[in-house]
């Protein structure tokens, strides 16, 4: 027999309730340094708690997931701001994510990843993790410009995009990458002040410069009544 | 809304629910973060949306499945929970006009409803008083004001593309969503994580098992049943309804439940397989359906999505919070009707748009593409690069009206059942070239108030793509199957939403639909259930039924 349904409805929601489910959300975040130390103590969140060894690998080979690190750190290394893609977990999150997706782009990657190998054993007579960093640079350069590249790298130059895109977004959408961009939202906003007037003013002076033919000064009025 | 206004009124009411029961309080997945989610939160099975997105079901539900004409390309998106999508839709809350109930006497196309604009004003105000929506009077032709709470102030961004539209004489407006921006009727006002479609845990927007069902429980004269899926309503000799017959999920056995007048609000579509699968002798063509109205005249939101726009004066800014509510802050109301009166345009009916973008929570995709804008690299600079573009992009979208059509209804498809026994629907559906000329307007507006802001439209679709027109269904805004009417003869439903056919036989969600204008259903939903809950209230009390 079907259970009535006599539970509680959000709509009878006390104080108390509010506050056990604000207390869930991290604290309201403090531009970078410090946020970040106290975010990863406290939060528990997967991709904090994440290791290369904890993980388990479904696409990449041994080899493979060493390389996709060497690339990622060469794409976003660490600097003043935030740490470098690996340590944000980006290897764990293409492989997890080539695996969810399938198809066309895991193709990309893999072999992608191949004629890397090929190229740099043709050169350098190494596999890419193996040869030098000057190497390495010499031949991302080749693919990592598409208006420099020559026609004949194409592939290679749309492999490196689409990798390019993996590690950013990867990144990007880390807890490490949500606070270098940073993403300021995700919590509670008590007051709702709109668009903080430094921020209306640089738009406003981005206008001139590149001589939009807009201004944001006149006429705001009109949109409310 | 029918089991809030008819408890309060007195009545005892059993609600049967095809899902589970929905707690936003405690099942609200809002203030989670995409990368705590499996594949950074990309994606909830069966769903277009997020993960931590609200929705039970999606367009596919397994052992519940539908089925299409050849050539038909229709999507059904169900939300089997308590409350449905109410509790993860957009929360956007527009009055139809008084056009919108004339399309016909206007232009010729489509049809009347048999009521007018004034008659469901009244409940238009009760609604929006009831659940709090937000909005500013603004006098736009077409797009009554409402009882409005304030509005947030707009984005940064929002400015800038305000500021667009002025130039180009389109009006650009606080929206007006079902979000509270202040505390109303003991609920706490929104707190701005821009999470509503995940359900909100404070009751800060609107969705039905937090605003609705509360107090119609409050009165004690409400049972919920859930897991209950209905499989016909049941008719006596004289043709009255006499209940309904449901299986429970969990037996897969049949119950039937008596009632002394049936209020259908299962969503259009099953309302109207409902009907369908609810012949008798008395009812040989399926029930409230002698005119052979049920099931016609299907219709979705005309909608074009994903014109995307970069701004390089939004490039590098300070940082600053973007989320706001859970949706636009401004939006564009159509502007085009005089032109349209004096058939000046292409297409006959309007749009609304809708935008978003800047400062958003970070997702799989983010800043995908950034060779367009950096001339490609790593290392470094990239890294700086990316920090500068962050937040530069806006999306537009337009919302639309689609004309009925005769090629757009829904049938039982008398070769499927689904896992309760019960025959599915199949779908026939197709856009006319109203719709498609209305979508291409719509991205040739898009080029231009992204143009006008300095911006480069860097995505978008054209006519061998059909302009992007959305696929029926889609929006999600299916309405129409068991249309209202002043005719028996052309209609299933009277003025009242009342059956002609079965005068204790009530219909409450969009199935009565006439029309669907530029404007989202669901504020007229739930006005028009409220009208016609105190019908049957008034009918009761006058013994009529």
């Amino acid at each position: 027999m079907s259970e009535k349904g006599n539970g509680k409805l959000g709509g009878a929601i006390k104080r108390r309730d509010m506050l056990k489910v604000f207390s869930a959300v991290p604290a309201v975040l403090v531009p970078f340094g410090t946020a970040l130390a106290a975010e990863q103590k406290t939060s528990g969140s997967a991709a904090a708690a994440q290791t290369a060894s904890a993980y388990q690998r479904k696409v990449f080979s041994g080899h493979e997931w060493e390389t996709i690190k060497v690339l990622s750190d060469l794409i976003i290394p660490a600097d003043e701001r935030s740490r470098s893609a690996s340590q944000a977990g980006v290897p764990a999150f293409i492989d997890d994510w080539l695996n969810f997706k399938g198809g066309k782009l895991k193709a990309e990657i893999l072999g992608g990843l191949t004629w890397l190998d090929l190229e740099c054993n043709r050169e350098f007579s190494h596999d890419f993790v193996s040869c030098t960093s000057t190497q390495q640079k010499k031949m991302l350069d080749r693919i990592a410009y598409p208006d420099k590249a020559v026609p004949g790298d194409s592939n290679y130059v749309a492999f490196f995009n689409y990798l390019r895109d993996l590690v950013v977004g990867g990144f990007y959408s880390s807890e490490e990458g949500v606070k270098d961009l940073p993403y300021l939202g995700n919590k509670v906003v008590p007051v709702w002040e709109g668009c903080p007037p430094d921020v209306l003013s640089q738009i406003e002076q981005n206008l001139k410069t590149k001589r939009v033919g807009l201004s944001l000064a006149s006429d705001q009025e009109s949109t409310q009544s | 809304m029918a089991a809030y206004v008819l408890t309060q009124a007195g009545a005892k009411v059993l609600m049967l629910e095809a899902g589970g029961w929905y707690d936003t309080a405690k099942d609200s997945k809002m203030l989670e973060w995409d990368y705590q989610a499996p594949h950074r939160g990309a994606v909830k099975p069966n769903t277009t949306f997020g993960y931590f997105d609200a929705a039970v079901g999606g367009w596919q539900i397994p052992g519940e499945p539908y089925t299409h004409a050849p050539g038909t390309d229709w999507n059904w998106f169900r939300s089997r929970m308590l409350g449905g999508r109410t509790n993860h839709w957009g929360r956007i809350s527009l009055r139809f006009g008084p056009y919108d109930f004339k399309p016909y006497s206007r232009d010729g196309k489509g049809f009347d409803w048999p009521i007018t604009y004034d008659d469901l004003a009244p409940y238009y105000d009760k609604a929006e008083e009831l659940i709090g929506v937000f909005g500013a009077d603004n006098h736009i032709e077409n797009a009554p004001d409402g009882k409005f709470l304030p509005p947030p102030k707009p984005r940064c961004y929002e400015f800038l593309i305000q500021k667009s539209c002025q130039k180009l004489h389109i009006p650009c407006i606080p929206s007006r969503l079902s979000i509270i921006t202040q505390p109303h009727h003991g609920r706490p006002a929104c707190h701005y994580c821009s999470q509503c479609g995940r359900s909100c845990a404070t009751s800060s927007n609107f969705s039905s098992p937090t605003v609705l069902l509360p107090p119609a429980m409050a009165t004690g004269n409400l049972d919920i049943i859930c897991n209950a899926m209905v499989r016909e309503v049941l008719t006596g000799p004289d043709g009255r309804a006499t209940g309904v017959s449901y299986i429970d999920k969990k037996t897969r056995k049949e119950v039937q439940a008596r009632g002394k007048i049936v209020v259908l609000a299962a969503s259009n579509c099953e309302t109207s397989r409902l009907l369908l699968n609810s012949s008798s002798a008395q009812h040989p063509n399926g029930l409230a359906n002698s005119s052979g109205a049920v099931g016609r005249y299907l219709m979705d939101t005309v909608g074009a999505d994903g014109t995307v726009g970069f701004f390089p004066v939004l490039m590098d800014l300070p940082p600053h919070n973007d989320d706001g509510v859970g949706g636009m802050h401004l939006y564009m109301p159509w502007w085009n009707y005089g032109k349209q009166f004096k058939n000046q345009l292409p297409f006959a009916r309007g749009y609304h748009i809708e935008f978003g973008g800047g400062r958003h929570m970070p997702g799989v995709g983010e800043l995908g593409g950034s060779e367009r804008y950096l001339g490609g690299g790593y290392g470094p600079e990239l890294k700086q690069g990316c920090r500068k573009l962050y937040g530069a992009f806006v999306g537009f979208s337009s919302r639309g009206e689609m004309i009925p059509n005769d090629e757009s209804y829904c049938e039982v498809d008398k070769n499927v059942v689904d896992e309760w026994g019960i025959p599915v629907l199949k779908f026939h559906f197709k856009w006319t070239e109203d719709e498609i000329l209305q979508a291409r307007h719509a991205r040739e507006t898009f080029r231009e108030i992204i143009e006008t802001a300095g911006g480069e439209v860097v995505q978008t679709y054209g006519a061998r793509q059909n302009w992007g027109i959305s696929r029926g269904g889609e929006i999600i805004h299916e309405v129409g199957t068991a249309r209202m009417g002043s005719e028996r003869s052309t209609s299933a439903l009277n003025p009242y939403c009342q059956a002609w056919d079965c005068k204790n036989l009530f219909i409450t969600d969009a199935a009565p639909f006439v029309s669907n204008a530029d404007k989202n259903p669901t504020l007229t939903i739930l006005a028009l259930a409220w009208r016609t809950s105190e019908h049957i209230v008034d009918q009761v009390k006058k013994h009529n039924i």
